[in-house]
């Protein structure tokens, strides 16, 4: 699903965020990417998704070399993943439901088709009755809930995840953990970025460490 | 057609949250339209006078007093088979004589000490609306060669000064609004942009989910086009307004100016191609502001 061939990012005065790494994640894995703050699990991440360019090296997402993608093609690539953030990033001005059913809108679904979809994946999530809250009313449990549901309404193929369990506590986190499992169990990729080892204990899922931008581990 | 309905919804949307600051967007439409729309005001007026003065246009041939009826008679003939005349009319010297003391009231005594009628009987021709300035120039020339005749006017030149007069203050006015719109493109642009910043989240979330970039950009453009309709309606009503109040002050005076017809307000078409103007502004504006949402 995921092939890095000697990936690098460099910033500026040569500071190395990822070093050469080399790596393969296959179809319908969960894999959890760890290591210490600046390990370049997130740049990593942002590299998938595209927000950023490598300065060396070549990746492959479900065998398409991301390098050689066009603008409009970066857009309909990007409509296969589903990605979740630690801060969560809903939009505080629109409700759950809109902040979910906002995804296939700007997809140019049909109105009654995002409406069902959204409420689909809710109800999946259990916050079916919170459609008309607004997310500063809702818990940080609830609000990474709703950014799970948002990630999975447009059926990707992978989910990113940067420290998703972040601003939660122990008991949150292990069942957002159960959600991605889940999620995965259907036959997505799942992608973890988090530094919570007790975490990835519990889960128990192939485990590449990284380390000043290099694969120090995989277990 | 969903990537517009939802950049409308949006930028309809963005509009009304932002608008205060969405206020000076308009307002500087508005100011470059009412500029333009006053302009077009006066020239399109104009216009109308000039028209009206070109479709009146004639020329007068005077007669030697010693001319004879056949001579007078070949200067007709020639006037009628030009095919440029809309219609003549004979005016005898005794006619000049007392056109001139009707017309020239206060100048009338002088006439009393002549021994003889001074002024020349003449045929004044109505020279057809669409008679080519040049092709009736020629035949001017040509019946001043004839017997009989011993002077022709034909004086087009001072139309055409006032209609390159006309020309000149269009261009300016043209100049000048082009001015006023780019600076009206700019607050737009400013006006959008601030509120993209707010919006910043939102439209990183839209990339990440793979939005197309209509869906990105098109609220931006949306939300331009309709404040730059709004502001061309704004102005529309201000210039209404403003020439409902200058007919009430000085109506009588304007209409005298343009030669006792009356002074009129833009016609449709043209207080369409404001709005338009206007929506284009603004969009352009827009677009500008877009371009940095992705």
């Amino acid at each position: 699903m995921i092939e890095t061939h000697h990936l690098s990012k460099v910033y500026s005065r040569g500071l190395y965020a990822l070093r050469d790494l080399t790596l393969s994640i296959e179809k319908a894995e969960f894999v959890f990417l760890t290591g210490p703050s600046g390990a370049g699990k997130s740049t990593f991440l942002r590299l998938l998704l595209l927000q950023e360019r490598p300065s060396e090296g070549e990746v492959f997402v479900n065998g398409q070399n991301l390098a050689t993608l066009k603008r409009s093609e970066i857009q309909e690539y990007r409509r296969g993943i589903g990605f979740i953030f630690q801060d969560f990033k809903l939009i505080p001005t629109r409700t759950v439901l809109e902040n979910i059913s906002f995804v296939p809108e700007v997809l140019g679904v049909p109105a009654a088709q995002q409406r069902r979809r959204a409420f689909q994946v809710l109800k999946w999530v259990g916050l079916q009755h919170r459609i008309n809250a607004y997310p500063q009313d809702l818990s940080g449990g609830e609000q990474q809930r709703i950014a799970i549901a948002r990630a999975l309404v447009n059926d990707p193929v992978l989910v990113i995840a940067d420290e998703p369990t972040g601003n939660l506590d122990p008991d949150l986190s292990l069942e957002i953990m159960n959600l991605l499992r889940e999620i995965n169990a259907g036959g997505t990729t799942v992608l973890v970025a988090t530094h919570d080892r007790e975490l990835i204990r519990l889960v128990g899922r192939r485990t590449i460490t990284l380390d000043q931008g290099k694969v120090v581990e995989v277990a | 057609m969903r990537s517009i309905e939802y950049a409308f919804r949006q930028g309809g949307a963005s509009l009304w949250r932002s608008r205060e600051s969405s206020a000076f967007a308009v307002l500087a439409i508005a100011l470059a339209l009412i500029v333009v729309g006053a302009m077009l005001i006066v020239t399109w007026n104009a216009e109308q006078l000039l028209a009206r003065w070109s479709s009146a246009a004639e020329f007068s041939v005077y007669l030697r007093d010693e001319a004879t009826s056949d001579q007078r008679g070949a200067v007709e003939t020639a006037i009628d088979s030009s095919g440029l005349s809309n219609g003549r009319e004979y005016v005898s010297k005794a006619e000049a004589l007392t056109r001139f003391r009707r017309e020239f009231a206060e100048l009338a005594e002088l006439t009393s000490g002549f021994d003889e009628n001074p002024f020349p009987a003449s045929i004044e021709v109505r020279v057809r609306p669409d008679a080519q300035h040049t092709t009736a120039e020629a035949l001017v020339k040509r019946l001043m060669g004839m017997p009989g005749v011993a002077d022709a006017r034909y004086d087009r030149d001072w139309l055409t000064r006032v209609g390159s007069g006309l020309g000149t203050v269009r261009a300016a006015g043209l100049a000048l609004a082009l001015l006023m719109a780019v600076a009206a493109a700019v607050t737009v642009a400013t006006v959008v942009r601030l509120g993209l910043r707010t919006r910043r989240e939102e439209l990183e979330i839209m990339e990440l989910v793979g939005a197309p970039l209509a869906f990105i950009r098109g609220p931006f453009v949306a939300e331009g086009f309709l404040q730059g309709g709004i502001g061309a309606l704004v102005a529309i009503a201000a210039l209404w307004v403003g020439f409902l109040v200058a007919m009430a002050w000085w109506g009588t005076d304007l209409n005298s100016l343009v030669g006792g017809g009356s002074v009129q307000f833009l016609p449709i078409r043209l207080c369409l191609y404001l709005i338009f103007g206007g929506m284009l502004v603004g969009s352009i504006g827009g677009l500008v502001a877009a371009r940095e949402a992705a």
